[in-house]
């Protein structure tokens, strides 16, 4: 919403000396968010009124003429201009040197300069209407016509922001923080707030009083539960013709387009007081009759660009005898509108029940001025503040105007919330006590009466503040403390009892995982969104037959919710391969699938939600990298003092290359996998000429311990001895194998390095060795190291076909 | 004799002071002080002398050999000073040898952080899973049944479950607020704990909005405690994040779960409240709302809103990671962009 404080100032004195930016700072702590201060005049700074002494013809140009035209300085000055309707004696709009301006009035605003036309001097220029923003107060079909402000009281020089009213302030403010008070969908409701926070009276909407003794206009409420109140005013003596420049004024600050006095005088008082008014054509209502009903399904209601809607009888509807005219609280139709030949109106004062307009304008995915107040919830009284402001104006710009005939059908009266709230509740929720006087002051400023007894405050809720918005005590003492503003209570310490430590394992695991994969193993930490492209899904091989989608995706190929983390690591390396060739990245997130879970209530099922972790190494080395994820893997239990997880090869992941892959278990249980990426899940996800080494681990399923688990063991009082043995073993020999036949025999085994090529038999492999040996109780002596040694590869001899090789 | 002596003397402490390295030392050492030198040969030829005499050549003698091994001592240490392991000098403006590198995302480090100090303050961290029901994302926290943010404009419904209520409308969790019931009906009061996570809306994406986001909520449930004990929460966070007191204010702010509700906002750090692009020329920048819980929370956590009050502040990590660094788009956090996340080591 656009407030313009003009506006506020015609119904609160504010305190002198109060910048603009202090009341929004003001509003912004204690009432709503003010988003933009804006200056208006801005746009209209170096504008002027000129008169036209001289049309002289250009030297050099048939449609240009020079305009000697009295700027209200020293001199007059030369104008050059194209327009259609020059004349001497014309008042005209200047824009001077330094003034900005829409050229033909589209695109970008433009600074004028002092140039030569065709050879002559131009002292700025004489403007059109569209080319300053004034479209809106001079209308005009032709584009070559320039303003011509004959009848308006003015003389050259006057700034045109004066003369349109636009030396004001408008404070802009999100309408979607305004959802919770409907009070303040109109200035007077604003004015209000300011009121109270500067602590200075609230003057009276409008003095205008209604003779209630008219004959009646027909009206019938057909679904009282829909319509809480319809009042219907008949006047004579309306046309349809301009509003004057200030109601002009205040709608175009306000984001309003003015349209004729009629629908002008209907926009202003929604704008003044947040109630919506609707005028239809007298001569149009059939019958002289209104009535509220429901439509009937498939009943068609004509607009007034000639489409039809189709209601349902969910939708209430404005109707004369013969068909509707309006959908009720949300738009007119095209046989309310009004024409040239309107003669009088029927001014429509009603207020309709905040959830049947919701329900309407959803379906109709249309929000208008009027039917966003209405959901809000709009007190039935506040048809009073509007039908007083709204006659009171009719009374000014159709003097000869007459009411006819009125009517009010007033079903359901909103009714004042009674809310009981104790002083022992405000002291200790606010924290401080506040005087009984201050409390008074601020409620009944904000329009509640209170009453005081025995330590209780009886508090009768304000009418436009009773539809939902205050309902209990505690919304009441939110009024007092934001009044009194928020900042000013002193941030009080918080009392606590210790009682028990809290150790949270599971927070402390995944803090050392994370740590533990990026500080220590270099990875870096990476978030994806949870929704997935279905790219990498079919690239990673993703069953998606058990994942969740999304009803409205943010785009339709990112509907799939992920159910593992694969897929957006393959998007993570696709893009970052443009730039780095080896990288190593990790992610911890949750991943879904469909089933059945209830962590809080039976009635609540959920899909299955696991946290999953999920680790890439690209390198260029296939063998490398996978040894290095597999490391990875196995010392992760170590440092991250969690259970022991294994590398076992049990079955292959999808995504994993048919020669490399490992599963990772827990207790006999597959929690995970570790591969290289297939040849085909590259190529699929556009990853080129590099490799991947990726994990996964379902992170729910790893057990931390709940102190350190590992035993000191005692220092060796002799020395270890070392030696490294490099032998031949067929190809197909594991290390596995290898390390399981002499592991009984030494102390330590350690792989060294693995061989295979020129420098061995093609079928055979050199693997390279320590073994780590001591005697219980004596120094090793060099015969024992080698009958040691000897044992050892017999061992390997005959269990693994070794043979100790040669240099 | 003397006279040889002084010659054995000036000639020694030369020899000495021209050594130039340690196995010169040594030599020079046998030379001077060892069986074959020259004050041997003096000392072998001694016999011939008056017992007088032997005493003062013998004194000489050994005067002259303490102080060839003192001067010998006093080079050695000076060679040994001047030793160095490499064989010639280095260039060191080269690049040390690199660290391994990696790094928590700057969201993580935030959030750890910020547990960090929670659990100084006696807070629990707990976490919620991303998917939860209508039920605990509106129902539960006193959203109107036709509140706008229920619609799918606003929130990610489940495929399948978008047209049902309540407990069977499933979606991508629009805030955390949810899991305070949660926590709250499991664990009771009072309480005092707090929840980092991901939150998803539907919107429409742009430098300062992001559908993925991240929130990191504090919540207190306490008998009797005053909403303003929700400031000491939020110096502390601030402190914490900036190492130095932050300018905030406390302004009114509307929520369905709190009552009453309010937004905190800092000054902008990147003009220092003077106004410019990334707090929208205000000065301020909205980083937390917060309130006090609205009664009708309490009640569908199974709390008595008579006996027990509390409050939330619910911090937008993704904001104050962007004020803590100056990134100036939010949409990086889910890039997985490397040349971004190298930046945070």
């Amino acid at each position: 919403m656009r407030v313009s404080l003009n506006l506020i100032k015609k119904y609160v004195d504010l305190p002198k000396n109060l910048t603009d930016k202090q009341i929004a700072y003001d509003m912004t702590l204690r009432t709503v968010e003010v988003d933009k201060v804006e200056d208006v005049s801005l746009k209209y700074h170096d504008i002027v009124v000129g008169k036209i002494l001289e049309v002289k013809k250009h030297p050099n140009a048939d449609r240009l003429k020079i305009c000697i035209t009295d700027i209200g300085e020293d001199k007059p000055v030369q104008i050059v201009c194209g327009g259609s309707n020059l004349y001497e004696g014309e008042y005209v709009v200047v824009s001077k040197p330094g003034a900005e301006v829409v050229w033909h009035g589209e695109g970008e605003p433009v600074k004028v300069e002092e140039t030569k036309m065709r050879g002559e001097t131009s002292y700025g220029m004489i403007c059109a209407a569209s080319e300053v923003y004034l479209s809106d107060f001079f209308p005009s079909d032709n584009e070559n016509e320039i303003i011509d402000l004959k009848g308006i009281d003015c003389k050259p020089g006057d700034a045109i922001a004066n003369l349109i009213g636009m030396n004001d302030t408008v404070l802009e403010i999100d309408n979607k923080s305004l959802s919770n008070r409907p009070d303040l969908w109109g200035h007077y409701g604003i004015a209000r707030e300011l009121s109270t926070i500067y602590n200075v009276p609230l003057k009276n909407l409008s003095k205008y009083e209604l003779d209630k003794n008219l004959p009646k206009y027909n009206v019938e409420i057909e679904d009282t539960t829909k319509c809480n109140r319809y009042v219907a005013v008949e006047i004579d003596g309306i046309y349809e013709k301009e509003s004057p420049i200030w109601m002009k004024s205040l709608l175009s600050k306000t984001g309003q387009r003015p349209i004729n006095a009629i629908v002008d005088i209907t926009n202003y008082v929604m704008m003044a007081v947040g109630q919506p008014l609707h005028a239809f054509d007298r001569n149009h209502v059939n019958g002289e009759k209104i009535i509220v009903r429901n439509a009937k399904e498939n009943e068609e209601l004509l607009l007034l660009d000639n489409n039809t809607i189709k209601l349902t009888t969910d939708d209430l509807v404005i109707c004369d005898e013969k068909d509707a005219m309006a959908l009720a609280g949300i738009r007119g139709g095209k046989k309310d509108s009004i024409l040239p030949d309107t003669k009088g109106i029927v001014l429509e004062v009603a207020n309709f029940s905040a959830s049947a307009i919701r329900k309407t304008g959803k379906r109709f995915a249309e929000k208008t001025d009027a039917s966003i107040r209405y959901e809000k919830g709009i007190d039935t009284q506040r048809i009073d503040e509007g039908l007083s402001l709204a006659l009171e104006l009719i009374k000014e710009i159709f003097p000869d105007s007459k009411i006819i005939k009125y009517s009010d059908v007033y079903p359901n009266r909103t009714k004042k919330n009674e809310i009981k709230v104790s002083e022992e509740f405000l002291d200790t929720r606010l924290g401080k006590k506040i005087s009984k006087d201050k409390i008074k002051q601020i409620l009944i400023s904000l329009g509640y009466e209170v009453s005081y007894n025995n330590g209780v405050y009886d508090v009768m809720v304000p009418t436009w503040r009773s539809t939902g918005d205050v309902t209990i005590k505690d919304d009441v003492m939110g009024d007092i403390a934001r009044i009194l503003s928020f900042d000013s209570f002193e941030a009080k310490p918080i009392n606590i009892t210790i009682e028990h430590p809290i150790i949270q394992n599971d927070v402390l695991l995944n803090r050392r995982i994370e740590e533990y994969l990026s500080s220590r193993c270099g990875f870096y930490e990476i978030y994806t969104y949870p929704w997935i492209d279905e790219k990498y899904i079919h690239a990673a091989k993703i069953d998606i037959s058990k994942s969740l989608k999304l009803a409205t995706p943010p785009a339709p190929s990112l509907a799939y919710l992920r159910s593992s983390l694969i897929p957006g690591m393959l998007e993570a390396i696709a893009k970052n391969l443009r730039y780095y060739n080896e990288f190593k990245l990790f992610e911890k997130a949750e991943v879904y699938q469909k089933g059945d879970y209830r962590p809080s209530s039976n009635d609540e099922i959920l899909p299955i939600q696991n946290n999953y972790l999920t680790g890439c190494i690209v390198g260029k080395n296939a063998k490398e990298i996978f040894y290095e994820a597999k490391g990875v893997i196995e010392n992760m239990a170590r440092y991250c003092h969690m259970e022991n997880i294994k590398l076992e090869k049990i079955e292959k992941p999808n995504y994993a290359d048919i020669n490399a892959y490992l599963n990772v278990t827990k207790d006999d249980e597959i929690i995970g996998s570790l591969g290289l990426l297939s040849v085909q899940v590259m190529s699929d996800s556009k990853i080129k000429r590099t490799n991947v080494a990726i994990f996964e681990i379902n992170s729910d399923k790893l057990d931390t311990y709940n102190s350190r688990t590992n035993k000191y063991e005692r220092l060796p009082e002799l020395p270890l001895v070392e030696k490294d043995l490099s032998i031949l073993v067929d190809k197909e020999v594991e290390w596995n194998k290898i390390e399981e036949s002499i592991k009984s025999m030494v102390k330590e085994i350690e792989f060294i390095d693995e061989y295979k090529g020129s420098q061995v038999p093609s079928d055979k492999k050199s693997i390279t060795l320590k073994v780590k040996m001591i005697n219980e109780f004596t120094t090793m002596t060099s015969e024992q190291i080698n009958e040691k040694i000897n044992n050892v590869l017999k061992v390997l001899n005959k269990k693994c076909g070794a043979e100790l090789r040669t240099e | 004799m003397k006279e040889r002596l002084e010659e054995i003397k000036t000639k020694g402490i030369e020899r000495i002071e021209n050594v130039k390295n340690i196995t010169e030392l040594e030599q020079v050492r046998k030379d001077l002080t060892g069986k074959k030198s020259e004050l041997s040969k003096v000392l072998k030829s001694m016999n011939d002398l008056s017992s007088e005499e032997k005493k003062s050549i013998g004194m000489l003698t050994t005067e002259i050999k303490t102080s060839f091994v003192e001067k010998l001592n006093l080079k050695e240490e000076e060679l040994i000073a001047s030793l160095s392991v490499l064989e010639e000098p280095i260039d060191l403006t080269l690049p040390g040898k690199k660290v391994n590198e990696g790094a928590l995302h700057p969201i993580t480090q935030m959030k750890n952080d910020l547990n960090d100090a929670f659990l100084s303050l006696g807070f629990e961290v707990y976490s919620e899973d991303d998917i939860s029901s209508e039920k605990y994302a509106f129902d539960n926290l006193n959203f109107a049944k036709d509140h706008p943010a229920r619609q799918s404009m606003d929130t990610y419904w489940l495929e399948g479950t978008e047209a049902k209520e309540g407990a069977e409308r499933l979606c991508l969790r629009p805030h955390l607020t949810g899991g305070s019931v949660r926590y709250l009906q499991k664990h009771g009061a009072p309480a005092r704990f707090v929840y980092p996570g991901g939150a998803y809306r539907n919107e429409t994406t742009d430098a300062r909005h992001e559908r993925a986001f991240f929130q990191y909520e504090a919540l207190i449930v306490d008998k009797d405690i005053s909403f303003s004990s929700g400031m000491v929460l939020i110096q502390t966070i601030l402190e914490k994040v900036f190492g130095r007191k932050i300018n905030t204010r406390m302004r009114e702010g509307f929520f369905p779960f709190t009552e009453p509700g309010y937004e905190i906002d800092m000054e902008c750090l990147v003009c220092c409240g003077k106004g410019c692009k990334v707090c929208n020329h205000n000065g301020w920048i909205e980083v937390m709302p917060g309130g006090v819980i609205h009664p009708n929370v309490l009640k569908s956590a199974g709390l008595n809103p008579e006996e027990w009050t509390g409050f939330y502040i619910n911090i937008g990590l993704d904001r104050l990671v962007m004020m803590r660094y100056g990134i100036d788009d939010v949409r990086l956090f889910h890039s997985a962009d490397l040349r971004f996340l190298k930046q945070f080591k």
